[in-house]
């Protein structure tokens, strides 16, 4: 039988994948990107699971706002990837090291 | 002979299978689709299969939370998610020429970092979270079951008991606009549009000057 | 319904003139870009004026407990609104010097604003997310505004992909919180612990990520990696921005989880708070001497002020079971540093010029011999950042101090002060390098009436504050009592 559990868990793989995933990409910003959608996702995994379980439909209604706020986030980082690419044709964030410290 | 067999494996089956049983199964399919995707989506080479594998986990995370009852928000999911924000993601891959060789330089060398970070991750939140403590608050689970509108019930708490923040969301994408606007858009320089304001405003000074010269001899 | 629009009057009055500003900013000519700065100016005073005409004297809810009036918010509010018509004033001046005035900065300013003032009375969970979102978008979106910058733009990226992760991270310990306890309402969340101390082990494993979260977004070691970077690539305005107002908002946002949600589990995040603010302390003021920008150099006094400001909030606590003073010596200590941060790279705005940033410590070299009044008002912001009598810095770190060994925590002082030690050289050779090196070049330091004028305010204020801390301390204890 499906229990909070298997859900939790399911949410704990996928967050620590995300996580490992902005370790290992941390050249290629537009996986980065990705990566935290995903970290998005396994946290909206964890709320619908509970809003399911305990039967309160509160959990839903962060979700519906971790949505909307993952949305506008997405639109404004892919902006700034652009402005980044114009500025210095590469989306390498490590390679710029104009910055040392 | 054979289509007997075929048709008798399937009752042995159902009478095995209940339904809480076949939505454990349900279950495990989509959470390993999910897993497998999201791994693909951190290892690919391709930023674009990477979009792609996105687009997987979030369709099979999707079909969880269906099986969880929350029916608005798995169709939001697939239509805001995959249908806005990752064909933007997409846009922006294929708009960016992107170096791929330059890209996976790193990729080897914070490979063993990152599989170590994930692996005492999982071990040490998985050991907590799967050790069962978060328990649910109710005895037994309870099921809205069909006929039940989960839009009309996240409808209604929305904008009564969570007015306020739905504002404030508003707010952010508001921002959102802004921001994205002002960052991207830049006026350009080439296009051969008229301004006929400018046309009319134009005075003789503007135009032409006159240049006193030597007469030249002859 | 009216009462509780009535409680929200400033937020929406703030809202409203930022989209009419917006409006408006589309319509008017560049060259009369200046008017949209007066009008954002004018609305961070309307709303002023209307946070304290309206001040709370006890706790009221409203919009089903989303949104919590009390003395603190309401005084958190009033700093903030006060420190940005500081920081606008230098923003303006930065950025028409350096020939990128936008409307669009001030605008997303005001909703920077917006989020903080949400954040500071927020009543439940997800309204402290919805305000630190609001705010953070904004702050990502006004560090690449430089567009044709290229470390503004890298450090747009690294700000907003650092900045997304805490979020992340924040989000799942709300999650868990949410999952074991069954509700958003902080105060609410309060009670289940009061009453459920079975489970604590669970709630703990929320509290954690929550603590690592509001780690990264205060900047506190070893989740500190954005703020030198950040600091040095964003533009100086948006630097000054960055290092104010946002950590006022950021105090009251701990304040609300640490003190309105989780008091039952003080001993839990006091030691995890006790290990960052050392390692804090440490790091910002070691490494900070290594520095030759003073963007950068003033980063890692960040970290290390920060490193405080935990001292201050860990302390607070069982001193409040008394009664005595609530979190005033962290609120206090806030509130100031950002009065001095605005002024230090309040000066860093005023030395440059077109194309030329001024944040190299070479360009402070014998300041003294080209413009003695300046370089006195430079003096106050380092001896009050090094916390040295009777500036107002050296007052908030007594207060701090003082709760700290009134807590019981005495070798946690005695750590501080030697690090406050340390930190002092790095700020002294600064005020070496104006007061006993020879100039670099002889270029006069240009800078309007109105900008000497603010600048001087900005130190006299510093002065004035620490000559009397006791006015500022009062109010303090009074909004933070418990």
């Amino acid at each position: 039988m499906l229990t909070l559990t298997h859900i939790l868990l399911l949410a704990t793989a996928l967050f620590c994948i995300s996580v490992a995933g902005i370790f290992i990409n941390r050249k290629n910003v537009i996986v980065l990107l990705m990566c935290i959608e995903l970290m998005l996702l396994a946290v909206n995994m964890n709320f619908i699971a509970f809003s399911h379980f305990n039967q309160d439909i509160t959990g839903q209604v962060f979700v519906f706002f971790i949505l909307t706020v993952a949305a506008a986030e997405s639109a404004i980082g892919l902006a700034i990837l652009v402005v980044l690419f114009r500025n210095h044709d590469s989306i390498n964030v490590e390679d710029m090291g104009s910055m040392k410290g | 002979m054979e289509s007997d067999r075929v048709i008798v494996v399937p009752r042995c089956l159902l009478r095995i299978i209940n339904k809480k049983m076949f939505e454990l199964i349900v279950f495990y399919i989509f959470a390993a689709l999910l897993l497998t995707s999201a791994v693909m989506v951190i290892t690919m080479r391709n930023p674009v299969h990477a979009a792609l594998s996105l687009i997987l986990a979030f369709f099979s995370s999707a079909a969880i939370w269906l099986l969880l009852e929350a029916e608005f928000l798995a169709i939001v999911l697939v239509l805001v998610y995959v249908g806005a924000v990752m064909v933007l993601f997409l846009f922006v891959i294929m708009m960016l020429d992107i170096n791929l060789a330059k890209i996976r330089e790193g990729f080897i060398r914070f490979l063993p970092v990152g599989f170590l970070v994930a692996l005492v991750m999982v071990i040490v939140m998985g050991s907590i979270v799967g050790s069962g403590i978060i328990e649910p608050l109710l005895e037994e689970r309870v099921y809205y079951g069909p006929g039940f509108s989960n839009t009309q019930h996240l409808g209604q708490t929305l904008y009564t008991d969570y007015l306020y923040p739905f504002e404030i969301a508003g707010a952010i994408l508001l921002v959102a606009i802004i921001a994205a606007i002002s960052l991207t858009m830049r006026a350009r320089r080439d296009t051969k549009a008229q301004d006929p304001n400018r046309q009319v405003a134009v005075k003789r000074s503007d135009r032409v000057r006159l240049v006193s010269m030597k007469t030249e001899d002859r | 319904m009216l009462i509780e629009l009535q409680m929200i009057l400033p937020e929406i009055v703030l809202m409203s003139m930022a989209c009419a500003l917006l409006v408006f900013d589309a319509f008017i000519p560049s060259e009369r870009r200046h008017l949209t700065y007066l009008l954002a100016q004018l609305a961070l005073l309307v709303t002023a004026v209307l946070v304290v005409a309206s001040f709370p004297q006890i706790t009221e809810y409203a919009f089903n407990r989303t949104f919590v009036d009390d003395p603190m918010s309401g005084a958190v509010k009033a700093f903030i609104l006060v420190i940005t018509l500081f920081i606008f004033f230098y923003s303006h001046d930065y950025l028409k010097e350096h020939g990128i005035l936008k409307g669009e900065y001030f605008v997303l300013g005001l909703f920077a604003v917006l989020g903080m003032m949400i954040m500071a009375s927020a009543g439940s969970l997800l309204t402290i997310y919805l305000g630190l979102e609001l705010l953070s978008l904004c702050l990502y979106a006004m560090v690449a505004m430089h567009r044709d910058s290229p470390p503004a733009s890298e450090a747009a990226m690294k700000y907003f992909v650092l900045g997304a992760l805490a979020s992340g991270l924040l989000l799942y310990g709300i999650s868990i919180i949410y999952g074991i306890s069954g509700t958003l309402d902080l105060q609410e969340i309060n009670n289940y612990i009061l009453y459920n101390s079975e489970r604590l082990p669970m709630l703990v494993y929320g509290l954690v990520f929550i603590i690592v979260a509001i780690a990264f977004k205060l900047g506190a070691v070893p989740f500190h990696m954005w703020i030198p970077d950040v600091y040095q690539g964003a533009p100086t305005s948006v630097t000054l921005f960055i290092s104010s107002a946002p950590k006022i908002a950021a105090f009251a946002m701990t304040i609300r989880f640490v003190n309105d949600a989780f008091m039952h589990l003080t001993p839990e995040w006091q030691g995890i708070l006790i290990i960052l603010s050392i390692l804090s302390m440490a790091m910002g003021n070691i490494i900070a001497i290594a520095q030759s920008n003073i963007k950068r150099m003033l980063a890692y006094s960040t970290i290390a002020h920060i490193g405080f400001l935990l001292l201050g909030i860990i302390s607070s606590q069982s001193v409040s079971a008394t009664g005595v003073t609530g979190f005033a010596d962290a609120l206090f200590y806030v509130v100031t540093y950002a009065l001095m941060s605005i002024g230090a790279f309040g000066f860093v705005i005023l030395m440059g010029r077109k194309g030329h940033e001024a944040d190299e410590l070479d360009d402070y070299k014998g300041l003294a011999d080209k413009n003695p009044w300046f370089a006195l008002i430079m003096l106050i912001f380092m001896f009050s950042l090094a916390g040295v009598p009777p500036f107002v810095g050296f007052w908030a770190k007594w207060f701090v101090l003082k709760e700290i060994v009134a807590t019981g925590l005495a070798p946690l002082a005695v750590i501080a002060v030697v690090f406050s030690i340390i930190g002092a050289y790095y700020y002294l050779r600064v005020v070496k390098l104006m007061y006993f090196d020879k100039p670099v070049s002889m270029t006069a330091i240009k800078a309007t009436q109105t900008m000497r004028a603010v600048i001087s305010l900005n130190g006299l204020a510093i002065l004035l504050l620490g000559v009397s801390p006791g006015l500022l301390m009062t109010f303090c204890i009074e909004v933070m009592k418990l």
